[in-house]
């Protein structure tokens, strides 16, 4: 109402102004430059635009002479401070110009800037111009303005100044800068010609005049403005037809019908006020109270509504900003209520300028060809856009929608706008986008073969990886069937691969890790470890089948190898085992052939012995009888020949006691016969044995036999024998003097000695000694008896008792043998 | 007291020597050629002692000597292997069969006798005390 009233006192003034107009002729000096379509040089060389046609259009009626000074915009600029020209058209408004310039009242255009990129750039927002290459029109107001907006934003971006909006579009086309701001006007009119497109990026809505010379040009501006009223007014004015032509923006076309009605209503209150105020007044008090209460009633609708939502007049006066909005800006209804001038924007983008709600006017065609990210429906219009002072300066995602509002005659009273916080939907949608990606990565780069295939073996994927380790390209590869690409009939060990698919659909467990042969395009075979998952439908159903596979020839070519090598082995450890089994029975059988022999030697020699032994007895018995004369007397021949066949018997005896003894030695068979004794009497008795043998000969025998020999354990009869061996020996070797037996036990061993006083033993031959059948004097000459058993014997057997035996002789003097051996038994026996 | 030895031995050489040796001596000598029959003589005639050979046909020493064992009536009466079998162990086997001593063959014809009594000797010995 308020606004109403504030028109028809305009207007009321401007009507008074125009009829005062002076109406000399005069001429007016007005600068031209290039900024089409709102002034420019036309092909012909005209002066062109919409600035042009409305001067033009005045000083027709004004009766002017206008002459035209060409130049660039700040030539233009220049020439006016200097008052060189009267009127620079263009102009927008700022309190620095006002200090050089005058301005008149009534805006002539009412523009906005905005970013123009090339079609297809990444540009979309104002942080997307950070460190970015921008260009601007040199001294123009964007060019302020833009500093200030990027400086707010934190941009980094360079900003070029260049003295022409066409070459300005013309150095981004070519790709040597990134983005240009010009004017709403000449985007419209200019962009799509050199490839470029609009960007959400818009600001400092700005209204433009005709400038003149400061102080001088008061009633010039004052024409201007009534002029200009008028022309407003009127939809068929060519002020309006200068807009469409130009810019074929149908918005001018709806804004007249609305100045036009507002103008209609503004004459007949006029007129009502002039022929009754009282009455009229009366009722549009009426009126006022009716439309508030109606207005407080769609004021709580709006209130309640769960968007941010604001509501403007046709005057863009803020009529409403409900509880949401205040919630999402933190800018209260007081602040904003009844504030015009764009104010709806600033809580959103800190700043006052155009917004989605004051693109409604704009017919669809022109939304469509110059916001792409805005889409209407009806008159509804929807758009996505970013405000980065939102939630605590972390910055929202919006999602906007806005519609015109109509009054009950259908008539324009206003525009909403809703606007909701999509951010979080909008991050969930970027993180699902990323994960989307990072999926894809993998599946393309995978150092895998990734393939999904149909129940019926269609390869419906493979990824790069798995089509360049096939060989294959996509085109060649998805759509056909498995058998008939990568997959052979059967692979090289005989495995028929046909129902393999068929398996791993109906088993998937069985199936899940799978090697088989597959075939590349070139025909190689090659072997793949694949892990197989089947994707069941809602019934269970195989519906698709993901299969990763790893190339293992190698490795399996390896594996071959060792089973190869290892069945080599095998074969070969088999043949040696074998053979090992032959030898151990050939050993066994050699080993019972030589145990067979033995048992059969032993069972020899125990006969032998017995067999001999026998008549011998029958020979030394009798002979023995005879020689004692039991069987009658003997002569001396008689006795001496008796004497002779005892001696040899004897003889016969030893040498038959002997081989048995060294066979059995060295058959291992001599097995010694512990028991406990006394060694006194065994040495006594043996001497006693072999004393009528050395009185015989005349030697005297003589022993010394020490105190502590007593009882000892040993093998008795062994001991015997090897005392009556050494004292046979001695009797034997010598001729005259005397043998001496001692004896004595220290620590254990027993020290035996028979020293004799015969021939003795050269030194070279006492090593021989020992050795079995070897006598000393060897040979047919010998002088006495003995097989050259006994000391080997002898010494065989003090071995097997851990015992010894040693000799000390001198050729001629003698000799003396010495036993040692121990006189318990010992463990290790 | 009997004065009898009895010679189960079947070597008749063997045999002669040793009866000739002992009856020299002034022993009665009873002989048999078989141990069923020495055994049967020992039980009648409960010798001083048995001079018993280890190879013998049919019953061999080892087989008469355990028998000899079982019957109370004999014991004490010693029994005195008088063999050929000379070989390793021999002895020690024929002592633990029960044979009071052990003469190798070839016997001495010196000394046999003295070494016959030395088994009775102390029997008659500790009889005598």
């Amino acid at each position: 109402m308020q606004f109403i009233i504030l028109f028809i006192v305009q207007l009321f003034f401007l009507c008074f102004n125009i009829l005062s107009l002076n109406a000399d002729e005069r001429t007016v000096k007005v600068g031209i430059y290039e900024n089409a379509p709102k002034v420019f040089t036309d092909e012909s060389g005209r002066p062109s635009g919409i600035f042009i046609d409305i001067i033009e259009n005045i000083a027709k009626n004004e009766g002017w002479h206008l002459t035209y000074i060409r130049g660039t915009w700040v030539e233009g600029l220049d020439r006016l401070t200097k008052g060189e020209i009267d009127l620079m058209p263009d102009v927008a408004y700022t309190a620095d110009r006002e200090r050089i310039y005058s301005f008149h009242k009534i805006p002539a255009l009412s523009s906005w800037y905005q970013v123009y990129v090339p079609r297809g750039s990444n540009i979309r927002s104002i942080l997307d111009l950070e460190k970015k290459r921008i260009l601007v029109l040199e001294r123009s107001v964007q060019e302020a303005a833009f500093t200030r907006l990027s400086k707010g934003f934190g941009l980094n971006s360079t900003i070029i100044s260049l003295p022409d909006y066409d070459t300005m579009f013309e150095t981004v086309a070519r790709g040597d800068a990134d983005a240009a701001i010009t004017n709403r006007f000449y985007g419209i009119m200019h962009a799509e010609k050199f490839g470029l497109e609009d960007t959400t990026v818009v600001f400092e809505p700005s209204d433009l005049f005709f400038a003149a010379t400061q102080g001088k040009s008061k009633l010039l501006l004052d024409t201007i403005d009534s002029h200009l009223a008028n022309l407003k007014k009127d939809s068929q004015s060519i002020y309006y037809k200068s807009l469409k032509k130009w810019t074929s923006e149908e918005v001018r076309f709806k804004f007249p019908v609305w100045l036009k009605i507002l103008g209609l209503s503004a004459a007949i209150v006029l007129l009502i006020s002039i022929i009754g105020s009282i009455v009229l007044k009366r009722q549009v008090n009426a009126r006022t109270i009716e439309l508030q209460k109606t207005q407080k009633f769609f004021m709580n609708i709006v209130e309640f509504l769960p968007d941010a939502t604001f509501v403007i007049d046709q005057d863009k006066k803020i009529i409403a900003w409900n509880q949401a909005c205040e919630l999402m800006t933190g800018v209260k209804k007081e602040a904003l209520l009844d504030q015009s001038n764009y104010a709806y924007a600033e809580p959103f983008f800190n700043e006052k300028r155009p917004i989605l709600i004051d693109l409604i006017n704009m017919p669809a065609p022109e939304i469509e060809a110059t916001y792409k990210y805005v889409q209407r429906k009806d008159n509804r219009i929807y758009a996505e856009s970013f405000s980065p002072q939102l939630r605590g300066g972390k910055g929202a995602y919006l999602w906007i929608v806005a519609s015109p509002l109509f009054d009950q005659d259908g008539k324009r009273c206003g525009a909403i706008e809703s606007i909701r916080d999509v951010t979080e939907q909008k991050l969930i949608e970027e993180a699902l986008r990323e994960s989307e990606r990072k999926y894809r990565e993998v599946v393309t780069l995978a150092n895998s073969i990734i393939l999904r295939w149909s129940p019926d073996g269609e390869i419906l994927f493979m990824n790069k990886f798995g089509l360049e380790f096939f060989g294959y390209t996509g085109t060649e590869l998805l759509g056909q069937k498995l058998m008939e690409t990568i997959v052979p009939e059967s692979d090289s060990t005989g495995r028929d691969l046909r129902p393999l698919m068929g398996n791993i659909c109906s088993e998937p467990e069985r199936f899940k890790r799978n090697v088989n042969e597959n075939i590349k395009k070139n025909g190689e075979h090659v072997w793949i470890d694949w892990a197989n998952k089947v994707l069941l439908d809602e019934q269970g159903q195989a519906e698709e089948i993901l299969s990763i596979g790893s190339d293992i020839t190698e490795q399996k070519k390896a594996d071959d190898k060792i089973r190869q090598l290892n069945n080599e082995l095998q074969r070969h450890a088999e043949f040696l085992e074998q053979r090992v089994a032959e030898r151990t029975s050939e050993l066994a059988a050699a080993m019972e052939k030589a145990q067979e022999a033995d048992r059969i030697k032993s069972a020899f020699l125990a006969t032998m012995s017995h067999e001999l032994r026998t008549p011998l007895n029958s020979i030394i018995g009798f002979t023995g009888i005879l020689l004692q004369r039991l069987a009658g007397p003997l002569n001396n021949e008689q006795d001496k020949q008796l004497t002779m066949i005892q001696n040899s018997s004897r003889h016969l005896l030893s040498l038959i006691n002997d081989v048995l003894d060294i066979s059995k030695i060295e058959a291992g068979q001599l097995e010694l016969s512990y028991q406990s004794f006394s060694l006194r009497s065994s040495i006594e008795n043996t001497v006693k044995l072999i004393r009528p043998l050395a009185e015989k000969k005349n030697i005297g025998i003589w022993q010394e036999i020490s105190g502590n020999v007593e009882n000892i354990t040993a093998d008795q009869r062994r001991i015997e024998q090897i005392i009556l061996n050494l004292l046979n020996n001695a009797v034997k070797f010598t001729k005259k003097g005397e043998i001496f037996i001692s004896c004595n036990i220290e620590n254990g061993l027993c020290h035996l000695s028979v020293s004799d006083t015969g021939i003795g033993i050269e030194q070279e031959d006492i090593q021989k000694l020992f050795q079995p059948f070897h006598q000393i004097d060897s040979g047919t000459s010998r002088k006495t008896e003995g097989t050259g058993l006994g000391l080997s014997i002898c010494k065989k057997v003090l071995d097997l008792m851990g015992g010894s035996i040693s000799v000390r002789s001198k050729i001629g003097e003698g000799s003396t043998f010495t036993i040692k051996f121990p006189t318990a038994m010992e463990d290790t026996l | 007291m009997s004065n009898d030895l009895l010679i189960i031995e079947d070597n008749e050489q063997n045999l002669y020597l040793m009866r000739f040796l002992l009856e020299k001596k002034g022993f009665t000598v009873i002989a048999a050629e078989n141990g069923r029959a020495g055994i049967d003589k020992a039980l009648e005639h409960k010798p001083l002692a048995i001079l018993l050979d280890i190879q013998l046909p049919e019953m061999d020493g080892y087989a008469v000597a355990a028998e000899l064992l079982k019957h109370k009536e004999l014991e004490g009466i010693p029994i005195i292997a008088v063999t050929s079998y000379a070989m390793v162990g021999d002895r020690e086997r024929i002592l633990a069969a029960g044979a009071t001593g052990y003469i190798e063959k070839p016997i001495n014809p010196d000394t046999f006798v003295t070494e016959i009594k030395q088994y009775f000797r102390e029997n008659t010995a500790d009889r005598e005390e």
